[in-house]
């Protein structure tokens, strides 16, 4: 896959110092950036309708704070710290089946369960970051927390491109039976679907690809970049068509945007928070046409 | 077609150490129209649930199934967000479309199959409309017309004209009597007696164990709708 990195890399190069392309393409870690953000902007915006749907927006933010931790323990325990992957989904993955272990088998509301264990994993996660912050340079912990254009490697761009392909591989086919559980778990049952199993895997899933978004998006941030797209799309959509569509073209938009822009402007900020504010952007537009345009206040 | 017969025998469940149900003993003959009728809490529905497989329960509940023989039901209502840009031909991809997903549409078979259920219903005029968007009576329809998809054999109904309107309320008879005629086994969660009088074959009234059961006409002589809806009178009710 390195090859093929660095082909794309190189041509698109060559077509920035031939004037092609903008200035920003002359350099590498830009393209790797803008690959990511192709990778992850599609599914981010595409899973972000089923976590909408399936009310599930609280528990994607905890899987984000866990991986904070995960980066800790990873550093803590010897891991490259600049991809400690083994740690990162090794923690959160253990983390999000514990949540949802936990979530049936309580009289606690969901959200008032998931806030517990969010509460958990970002007081653990901030100390044992301060904890080894002494060990490693604080911008690679910055990095994790805001997401950084400057530090994604070809192991990042494998990591999201298999988990890209395995969140699609499970999300497309299992779509369905994944968000009937949510309108009515017993029609769900009566229909074949293994409605607790399927709740495990949309936890992997979303654990996994929050994980593997981290580079760009950040630990903090990432689970904004599943809601806004969605809940922009919402504000104008009145299908289930145009729902994940308009949200996969949002999350794309502002995933490139968001790369882009500083490097155009020179501006010093986050490529994870720069992501953000242009979905932010485009939600508050969107929201602007629902209040002011007639045709779209009752989509 | 003929739809299957259905034994419970010594059924109990208990769940949180409360007891539901207690030693339930009855038949759903195959092809009737069964009406299950009893107060609130009463344990109706987790007798459905427990007939479903969904819920432990000790005894022996047996479906005599033939090959290829599908079950249809409707539940009481649907939890989701109001707001969320679901139509309804997108909830009827949700419900029965295997692998093909809602956002990409029902295939052209699927929707064939999803068009002439909502006509029977009375929405395919609506199918475009956001569920969200319907009242309670008409998204009890659009559950009414997932269970008829594929053809069932048993259709289970769990108190499914709670907020139906009249027009809906008539569809749904007309639609009982036609499947009926069909054969298919009706198990239907009711509160309306004088429904059950006009439509069930046979009615079984249940405040966790069995009170009565029989032909509506003979075992709901003397019963009015005020004692069904409460425990404390259906009691001295059945005691007399």
């Amino acid at each position: 896959m390195s090859n093929l990195y660095e082909w794309v890399r190189e041509s698109l190069m060559a077509l920035a110092y031939e004037g092609t392309l903008p200035v920003a393409f002359q350099y590498g870690f830009v393209i790797n950036a803008l690959l990511c953000a192709l990778l992850i902007g599609p599914v981010l915006g595409g899973v972000g309708t089923m976590v909408v749907t399936k009310r599930m927006a609280f528990f994607s933010q905890a899987i984000g704070n866990a991986a904070m931790t995960g980066v800790a323990i990873g550093v803590l325990l010897g891991e490259s710290y600049t991809e400690p992957y083994v740690s990162m989904f090794g923690f959160c993955v253990l983390f999000g089946l514990l949540l949802n272990y936990t979530k049936g088998r309580t009289k606690l509301s969901a959200d008032t369960l998931i806030g517990v264990f969010l509460s958990i994993s970002l007081a653990v996660g901030a100390s044992l970051l301060l904890f080894v912050s002494a060990r490693v340079n604080t911008h690679i912990l910055e990095a994790v927390l805001f997401g950084s254009v400057l530090t994604v490697s070809d192991i990042d761009m494998n990591v999201l491109l298999v988990v890209t392909l395995a969140i699609a591989a499970l999300g497309i086919p299992l779509f369905n039976r994944l968000l009937l559980a949510s309108f009515n778990p017993s029609l769900a049952e009566v229909r074949g679907v293994r409605v607790q199993l399927l709740e495990y895997v949309f936890v992997v899933m979303i654990t996994l690809l929050t994980v593997a978004c981290l580079k760009i998006v950040g630990a903090v941030l990432v689970e904004a970049l599943l809601l806004i797209p969605a809940a922009a799309a919402r504000n104008l959509i009145g299908s289930m068509r145009g729902f994940v569509f308009w949200s996969m073209a949002i999350s794309t938009v502002s995933c490139i945007a968001g790369v882009l822009i500083p490097m155009q402007l020179d501006l010093p900020i986050p490529s994870g928070g720069a992501i953000i504010m242009v979905a932010a952007s485009i939600f508050v537009l969107t929201t602007f046409i629902r209040i002011t345009v007639s045709r779209f206040r009752e989509a | 077609m003929q739809g299957p017969a259905i034994g419970f025998e010594h059924v109990s469940l208990a769940l949180g150490g409360a007891q539901i149900l207690q030693d339930v003993n009855f038949t759903v003959a195959a092809g009737e129209i069964h009406c299950l009728i009893g107060p609130n809490g009463g344990g109706k529905t987790s007798l459905v649930r427990a007939l479903l497989g969904q819920v432990p329960h000790t005894g022996r509940i047996s479906i005599a199934w033939r090959d290829g023989e599908t079950i249809g039901y409707v539940p009481q209502g649907l939890d989701f967000d109001k707001t969320l840009p679901v139509t309804i031909s997108d909830f009827m991809a949700l419900v029965f479309q295997k692998r093909r997903p809602a956002f990409i549409g029902l295939s052209n078979r699927n929707r064939a199959l999803a068009d002439a259920a909502l006509d029977r219903v009375g929405l395919l005029g609506k199918r475009r409309a956001k569920l969200g968007s319907l009242s309670g009576g008409e998204r009890q329809r659009v559950l009414f017309a997932q269970a008829l998809i594929p053809p069932p054999a048993l259709l289970v109904l769990d108190e499914p004209m709670t907020s139906m309107d009249e027009v809906g309320g008539e569809r749904f008879e007309q639609i009982i009597d036609e499947v009926s005629a069909e054969g298919v086994t009706v198990l239907w969660i009711a509160h309306d007696l004088a429904q059950v009088r006009a439509m069930a074959d046979t009615v079984t009234c249940v405040n966790r164990t069995i009170l009565f059961s029989g032909p509506p006409a003979e075992v709901l002589a003397d019963f009015n709708a005020e004692v069904l809806f409460s425990a404390a009178a259906l009691a001295r009710a059945t005691a007399s």
